[in-house]
C-alpha cells in the first residue's frame, strides 16, 4: 500500500493522471465550445504553467508528456504534439526566469504569447512532415484566441501545476 | 526530475520525437498498438466526463446558436416542402437506374453492406478534420472505407476501434478521392415548329408552346439532361439530319395520330458527358478542389453546379457513383494544364449526425498478407 501511494504521489504520476482529466475535458466541452470556430487548447495551457510553474527543463519534459497524451487521440503524428507543447512549456518557463519578480499579469502575458507561438508552431510542423493545406490566414485567429483564453487561465492552472509538479516531500 | 542538464533534457526529447514521428509515419504496428491501448484507458474517462459536461454543453448550444436553430428550422421546412414532390420522382429514377445497372451486370451501392452510425464527437485539433463515430470493427467497419450521409459522401475510415472508428472528412488536407464530374449539355433552345394557321392546327401549336417551355428549364435541373416522366414524340417523316430544333414536341397525343411516335429517353445530344479528376481537400475554411480536368472540347465548358460523384475503379478509395458535391467556381488556367474546380460539399460536415459506413474496403487499404 505504502508502495502505490509512493507512485502515486511521483510528480510524473500526478501529471499523467491530471493531464487525463484535462484531455477528456478537452475532447468533450472544449471541443463542441468553439468561439470564433476555435478549439480552446486546454492540454496547452497545461504545458505553458508547467513551465510557469517549474521553470523550462520541467516545463519541457511535462509539455512533452502531456502533448505525447494529445498525439495519442489525434491523427498527428505521433510525437508532433509532443515536441511542440515540449517548446513551449520551455520557452514559457525560460522567458518566466528572465523577469524579475514575475507577477500574475507577466505570467498571463508569458502564457498567451506562449500558447499563441504553439499555435503558430504546430502548423509548420505538420508542414514540416507532409501535411499540406495547414498553413493558411486562419491561423492566425486560431493563435490569437488561443492566445487570449490561455492567458486568461492562466493563474489557476499554474497553481494546479505547482502542486501537481512539487516534489513528494512538499505535498501536504 | 531535477538532475537532468537542459541541453540533455532537449536532446532527449528531441531525439524521441523524431523517433516517435518517423515509426508513425512509416505506419509502425507498435505505435497504432500504443494508441489503442492508451484508447481503451482514456475512453471510458472521456465517456464520463462527456455525461458530465453535457448540461454545460448545452447550455452553452443554447445561448450561442439559437438564432442559427431558428433560422435553420424555418429554412428546412421551406426545403422539406419543396423536396417531397421530387423525392418520388427521384425513388422512381434511382430505381430504373439500379435496375439498369444490375441488368449490366455493373456495381451498384444497392449491392454493398453498410453500418448506420452516430457522430459523437470531432477533433479537438484545429489542424485536422475528424469524427469519431460510435461504431467500429464490430460492426465490420475497416480502414479505408467510405462513409456517407443522405446528402453524400463525407470521408473515409481513417481509424477502426471495437466500437469506435475515426473518419477523415473530405475537407482534410490529407483526403484524396477520384472523381467524375458530370458536365452539364448545352442550353437547348428549341423552336416552336412552323405550322399551317387552321382552327385544327391551332390546338396543336398552343399544346408545342408549353412543353418547348418545360424543356428548356431541363438543363438547370439538379440531374442535367434527364427530365423525369418527360415524353418526346418525333415525326418519323422527319429527316435525320434535319436540325432537333425543328423537331415537333408535343405532350398530348390523341387517338388517331399514328404518324407520331413516343420515345422516353432524351436525346443522345443532351446525355451529360463525364471526366475524371483528383478532388483534394484544402482545410476547415476552403472547399475541396478537382486537379487534372483534361481541357479537351468534347468535354466542352464546366459549368457551375455541375454534379461531382465519386468515379470508383478497383484502386478508387470509394464505389462509383456516390455524390460528392457541385462545381461552385471554375479556376481557369492556361496551356493544357485543364480547369481547377472548387467543390462545394453536398454534405454539411458542420452538423454531422448519422452517418452510413459502406463496408467496401479498397484494394489499396487492405492490409497485404505477411
Amino acid at each position: 500500500m505504502n508502495r502505490i501511494l509512493a507512485i502515486a504521489q511521483q510528480p510524473l504520476t500526478r501529471l499523467f493522471l491530471v493531464a487525463l482529466i484535462v484531455l477528456s475535458f478537452q475532447t468533450t466541452i472544449f471541443n463542441t465550445m468553439r468561439p470564433f470556430g476555435v478549439c480552446l487548447q486546454v492540454m496547452l495551457l497545461l504545458s505553458t504553467s508547467s513551465g510557469l510553474a517549474r521553470g523550462s527543463e520541467i516545463g519541457a519534459i511535462a509539455g512533452f508528456i502531456v502533448g505525447m497524451m494529445y498525439d495519442l487521440v489525434l491523427s498527428t503524428p505521433l510525437g508532433l504534439g509532443a515536441v511542440v507543447f515540449a517548446l513551449v512549456g520551455y520557452l514559457a518557463g525560460m522567458t518566466n526566469s528572465f523577469v524579475h519578480q514575475p507577477t500574475w499579469w507577466t505570467k498571463m502575458l508569458l502564457a498567451g504569447a506562449a500558447s499563441g507561438l504553439g499555435m503558430l508552431f504546430m502548423p509548420l510542423a505538420l508542414t514540416i512532415v507532409g501535411r499540406e493545406g495547414v498553413m493558411n490566414r486562419h491561423i492566425l485567429v486560431v493563435a490569437l484566441v488561443v492566445g487570449v483564453t490561455n492567458a486568461a487561465a492562466t493563474i489557476p492552472a499554474e497553481r494546479l501545476c505547482g502542486w501537481v509538479l512539487s516534489e513528494p516531500s512538499e505535498v501536504r | 526530475m531535477g538532475g537532468l542538464t537542459r541541453r540533455r533534457v532537449i536532446a532527449i526529447l528531441a531525439l524521441t520525437s523524431i523517433l516517435l514521428i518517423t515509426m508513425d509515419l512509416r505506419n509502425s504496428s507498435s505505435v497504432s498498438s500504443a494508441r489503442r491501448l492508451f484508447g481503451a484507458i482514456f475512453h471510458p474517462i472521456e465517456g464520463a466526463t462527456r455525461v458530465l459536461t453535457t448540461p454545460i454543453n448545452n447550455i452553452w448550444h443554447g445561448i450561442t446558436d439559437y438564432g442559427d436553430v431558428s433560422q435553420d428550422n424555418k429554412r428546412l421546412k421551406d426545403l422539406i416542402a419543396r423536396q417531397e414532390g421530387a423525392t418520388i420522382a427521384n425513388i422512381a429514377g434511382v430505381r430504373e437506374a439500379q435496375e439498369l445497372l444490375a441488368l449490366n451486370g455493373l456495381p451498384t451501392l444497392a449491392g454493398i453492406d453498410s453500418c448506420t452510425g452516430q457522430v459523437v464527437g470531432q477533433s479537438p485539433s484545429n489542424f485536422s478534420q475528424t469524427v469519431e463515430i460510435n461504431r467500429g470493427r464490430r460492426c465490420g467497419i475497416r480502414v479505408g472505407m467510405p462513409v456517407l450521409n443522405a446528402a453524400g459522401l463525407i470521408g473515409k475510415v481513417t481509424e477502426s476501434l471495437d466500437d469506435r472508428a475515426v473518419v477523415m472528412l473530405i475537407t482534410d488536407p490529407a483526403y484524396s478521392l477520384s472523381v467524375k464530374i458530370v458536365n452539364q449539355p448545352p442550353p437547348v433552345v428549341t423552336v416552336p415548329s412552323k405550322v399551317p394557321e387552321s382552327p385544327e392546327n391551332q390546338t396543336t401549336t398552343t399544346t408545342s408552346t408549353t412543353t418547348t417551355t418545360t424543356t428548356t428549364i431541363a438543363p438547370k435541373s439538379t440531374i442535367p439532361g434527364f427530365t423525369p416522366g418527360a415524353t418526346i414524340a418525333t415525326l418519323p417523316n422527319a429527316s435525320p439530319n434535319a436540325p432537333s430544333s425543328e423537331s415537333t414536341i408535343a405532350g398530348d397525343i390523341r387517338p388517331g395520330q399514328g404518324n407520331v411516335s413516343q420515345i422516353t429517353v432524351p436525346p443522345g445530344a443532351n446525355l451529360p458527358l463525364r471526366e475524371t479528376g483528383a478532388l483534394e481537400g484544402r482545410g476547415l475554411s476552403r472547399n475541396p478542389i478537382v486537379r487534372f480536368i483534361e481541357n479537351q472540347p468534347r468535354f466542352g465548358v464546366v459549368y457551375i453546379g455541375s454534379p461531382i460523384v465519386s468515379s470508383g475503379g478497383a484502386t478508387s478509395l470509394a464505389p462509383p457513383d456516390i455524390v460528392v458535391g457541385t462545381v461552385s467556381r471554375i479556376i481557369s488556367r492556361s496551356g493544357t494544364l485543364g480547369p481547377l474546380l472548387e467543390v462545394k460539399v453536398a454534405a454539411n460536415l458542420e452538423s454531422l449526425n448519422f452517418v452510413r459506413v459502406l463496408l467496401y474496403q479498397p484494394t489499396t487499404e487492405r492490409p497485404s498478407a505477411p
